[in-house]
């Protein structure tokens, strides 16, 4: 666990030595559950920060909401670096203009998982090393931190910052790929019915509130596809069209910019498993163009490049 | 099955070098082959495919120059990693991954736009009508679109 006060410490002097304008972390929510993210402009505000396992926003959302000439600072995590770096080699954002402070992380806790095993009455929640332990009215609870994690987190990869300007704590050991390739991979051994059984059992719960692409730091379109009236790219009712067309092109757009953070999952109301759809994507990126998202800042994604490798890539 | 399979056509303006085969393109398709034209691959929206599909067809082909004979220089080689990954994609979520063909015409090539569509429409009997993800809601005329 990083240290707060350190965290306080860094943002405060961020803002007192006017790095940057603005510090994006995270405050107390409406319920221990939910911390929510918070813009702190002055020093006096940052005493209200906070950071802990609950924090389960991607962060690097808000970076194309902010005037672009801001100096931003901001919390990262493994996940949240790489896509600031996808979205600076999108242009959307100089990385001068940024202060990066490094968070390792162990993993973001789905508040999904609390909720299933104790309700939703909870009071207090609070974290060591290795367990959550949960007030609620009936009692206390704890558990092993490994059965809460979000399961993005548990195939994660990346769990340090790469190219933060401070990094806070301890770096975290990291694991290699082969659990998200397996996940895939036994997703793909099934027969196509069975495959389709279970994306059309996912899709068809979707009420089209388009939270997933809120939380989506890559989705940051001025206008989505599904927003366009004419011409009407997809039915933009909740019908079995429309559900299934949004699911599979939001997903589609983000070849080769996902960092699987699973933001998108955490932010659904309805409970939909979407990460699946774009791990593939992650999984055949990785092994069709050996690349992997916002490793650094200079890597274009493998649909904006053309090489004449490609003619011995694709058989006629 | 009864009826012959239905065929979502994409076609780049340009792939077509002789004007016969061109001519037949255009005026003596089968019924069951519907054509779309469009300036160059690089502008066939996987958007595009996903509609076909939806829409009930039971397989889509996608004709393209050759690498380095593309008239717009680049445009084919990023339809082909677009394309090729939304078909591979569509496949992980239950659309077969045969229902999607690409040709690739080369300048001297004659006649085999007729010989690769004849074929597909054997290989497309043989898999038989499509069902996943075919949820369009059919509009009735005069209404308006959900």
């Amino acid at each position: 666990m990083p240290d707060i006060e350190a965290i306080k410490s860094e943002a405060k002097r961020l803002l007192q030595e006017g790095v940057v304008e603005v510090v994006v972390a995270f405050k107390p929510g409406d319920t221990p559950l939910h911390p929510q993210p918070a813009f702190f402009t002055s020093v006096d505000e940052v005493d209200n920060l906070v950071y802990n396992g609950l924090c389960q926003n991607n962060l690097a959302t808000f970076l194309t909401r902010i005037p672009k000439d801001k100096k931003v600072g901001m919390l990262v995590r493994g996940c949240e670096n790489r896509s600031v770096n996808a979205l600076i080699v999108e242009k959307q954002k100089s990385r001068d203009d940024l202060f990066l402070v490094g968070i390792p992380c162990e993993g973001i806790i789905d508040w999904r998982k609390i909720v299933e095993r104790v309700g939703e009455a909870v009071l207090a929640v609070s974290e060591n090393d290795y367990e959550v332990i949960i007030e609620t009215r009936d009692g206390q609870y704890s558990f092993y931190k490994n059965e809460l994690f979000h399961e993005s987190c548990l195939r994660c990869s990346h769990r340090n910052p790469i190219s933060a300007d401070v990094i806070i704590g301890e770096p975290v050991p990291e694991t290699n790929q082969d659990l998200a390739n397996t996940v895939v991979e036994r997703f793909d051994s099934q027969a196509i019915e069975e495959r389709y059984a279970s994306f059309q059992k996912e899709a068809e719960r979707c009420i089209r509130c388009y939270a997933c692409r809120e939380a989506c730091p890559m989705c940051y379109c001025t206008e989505c596809f599904v927003d366009h009236i004419e011409p009407r790219w997809t039915e933009s009712g909740a019908t079995p069209a429309g559900m299934q067309g949004w699911h599979i092109v939001r997903a589609f757009h983000q070849t080769g910019r996902c960092t699987d953070c699973g933001a998108c999952e955490r932010a659904c109301p309805m409970d939909i498993k979407m990460t699946y759809l774009t791990e593939k994507l992650n999984y055949d990126m990785r092994k069709k163009y050996n690349f992997e998202t916002g490793l650094d800042i200079e890597t274009q994604p493998p649909f904006a490049t053309v090489t004449l490798d490609d003619k011995n890539r694709f058989t006629v | 099955m009864s009826q012959k399979p239905k065929i979502a056509f994409f076609q780049c303006q340009w792939c077509l070098y002789s004007q016969e085969d061109q001519n037949w393109v255009d005026t003596q398709l089968p019924k069951n082959i519907h054509l779309t034209k469009s300036p160059c691959t690089g502008r066939i929206n996987p958007l595009y495919i996903l509609n076909a599909v939806q829409g009930g067809a039971d397989g889509v082909m996608i004709s393209g120059c050759m690498p380095e004979q593309c008239h717009f220089k680049t445009g084919n080689m990023a339809a082909r990693r677009q394309l090729e990954e939304f078909n591979d994609f569509l496949d992980h979520i239950g659309y077969e991954k045969q229902r999607v063909r690409f040709v690739w015409l080369d300048l001297q090539d004659r006649g085999i736009i007729q010989k690769q569509l004849a074929q597909f429409e054997k290989d497309l009997e043989a898999l038989g009508p499509a069902t996943n993800l075919v949820t369009r809601v059919k509009i009735a005329e005069g209404e308006l679109n959900a």
